[in-house]
């Protein structure tokens, strides 16, 4: 504050409210979101509106009073809602130093004061802390009445309260983004080509998939679900056909696998889904595969399942699994 | 009990630690078909098997399982080392025969 000096005022003070810089440099580098805020709160938005105040002539010691007894560092001094002075903790040191406590608020009041209009951005309180170094400010609305104070603690406090509001609008915001991409867009697509006796390279698509779901975080049980389908269609293209394609993709909510072959062909579709009946030869068996189990797992595994199958022409078999959303991308 | 202590029961040499050396087990599955380690749906499983072949771990890794050791101290195909790598499958090979590695095992895990 300016230095107190004993006078007499029955006229308001002037009030310096220049605009300068409407942010100080230091606030220039902050987020985006921050900058934004700033600008659209408004002083009147984040100041106290509950103020306390003394008039002229009320003696100093019960501006101490008040100080202590309101935890304040400030009061304004006003007179029919206008403002005159303010009366600080300096203020009241200088008065006990100097003696005269017993004095009206008046005479040694800070009347060089730096006000704030209400309707002024947030951005305004802060460069004036920055540029002026007071612990608080007076706000006046456009008829010059004082409304409010301001000080540190009150822009804090709403930036918090703000922020942790905007936070949560854009986590809204962007968990409905992430919903709507997995509920109405694919959002991966793959094929895979499998190669006849290829014991080689077999598995590889589905230890893929897999990891593009475990990637998505997926839960353990839909993932296992998907890669059991994968690899038993996966084997069945390697061990059964003269080769094809296995597909995969994401599609609201649901995984399906297209396995596709384009020969031989099953002349007996139910049998061929039945427990314990397969073609594979003895070779086939001792890699592990061929017990009959296949067609029958996938099935089990799948919400959806679809075989078609012609001799000469090849066999379509398409499973699918309600996989949801992966947890990451549920709204809240 | 986890891997590292069922590698440690059944003396098995460790091939690969991959992600599951550390890992409980809270199933067993022992079995040469992967047709029938495909049907099972436990979390946390060790596989044990005599069949030395990628697919084994390739089938592991679809069910879940937390690692895989090969019995009967068969002798793995060159390529098995890198699969259990690039999966990052726990991999080891025990001497035992896949009857005393179940006794073993069993043994172990909590009744």
């Amino acid at each position: 504050m300016e230095n107190a000096t004993p006078q007499s005022t029955s006229t308001p003070v002037l009030f310096e409210t220049s605009p300068g810089k409407i942010l100080p440099a230091d606030i220039g580098h902050q987020p985006l979101v921050l900058l934004e805020l700033i600008q659209r709160l408004k002083v009147r938005d984040v100041m106290t509106r509950d103020v306390v105040c003394l008039e002229r002539y009320i003696p100093l010691w019960e501006a101490q009073r008040l100080m202590k007894e309101k935890h304040i560092s400030g009061i304004p001094v006003v007179e029919d809602g206008r403002l005159y002075g303010l009366i600080s903790k300096d203020d009241i040191i200088l008065a006990i130093e100097g003696g005269y406590i017993a004095q009206p608020c008046g005479h040694y009041m800070t009347t060089k004061l730096v006000v704030l209009e209400d309707d002024m951005p947030l951005s305004f309180a802060i460069q004036y802390f920055d540029r002026f170094h007071f612990g608080r400010f007076p706000v006046l609305n456009r008829e010059r009445a004082l409304v409010g104070i301001i000080c540190q603690r009150d822009i804090n406090r709403a930036l918090l309260a703000e922020l942790s509001e905007e936070f949560n609008r854009m986590e809204k915001s962007s968990a409905r983004t992430m919903q709507q991409e997995l509920d109405t867009s694919t959002y991966m697509l793959r094929d895979f080509p499998v190669a006849k006796y290829d014991f080689e390279n077999v598995g590889k698509a589905a230890n893929a998939i897999q990891a593009a779901m475990i990637e998505r975080k997926f839960p353990t049980k839909i993932v296992r679900r998907v890669g059991v389908a994968a690899f038993e269609l996966e084997i069945n293209l390697c061990v059964h056909s003269i080769g094809g394609v296995l597909s995969w993709q994401i599609n609201n909510g649901r995984s399906e696998i297209v396995a596709t072959d384009k020969g031989p062909g099953i002349e007996d579709v139910a049998w061929a889904c039945k427990y314990g009946t397969s073609t594979a030869n003895e070779w086939i068996r001792s890699l592990g595969f061929g017990a009959g189990l296949g067609l029958v797992n996938v099935k089990r595994v799948s919400d959806e399942f679809e075989i078609t199958s012609a001799v000469g022409v090849g066999t379509t078999v398409r499973s699918v699994v309600h996989i949801g959303t992966p947890p990451e991308s549920q709204g809240t | 009990m986890n891997v590292q202590k069922a590698i440690s029961v059944l003396d098995a040499e460790l091939i690969v630690s991959g992600d599951g050396f550390l890992k409980d087990v809270k199933h067993v599955m022992v079995s040469d078909l992967m047709s029938d380690v495909l049907l099972v749906d436990e979390d946390d499983m060790l596989l044990l098997t005599s069949l030395a072949s990628d697919q084994v771990l390739r089938t592991a890794q679809i069910v879940g399982a937390v690692a895989v050791i090969i019995v009967n101290g068969k002798s793995l195909p060159s390529s098995m080392k890198k699969v259990a790598l690039d999966l990052g499958m726990t991999l080891a090979v025990s001497k035992h025969s896949k009857y005393n590695a179940c006794i073993a095992i069993h043994h172990c895990m909590p009744q």
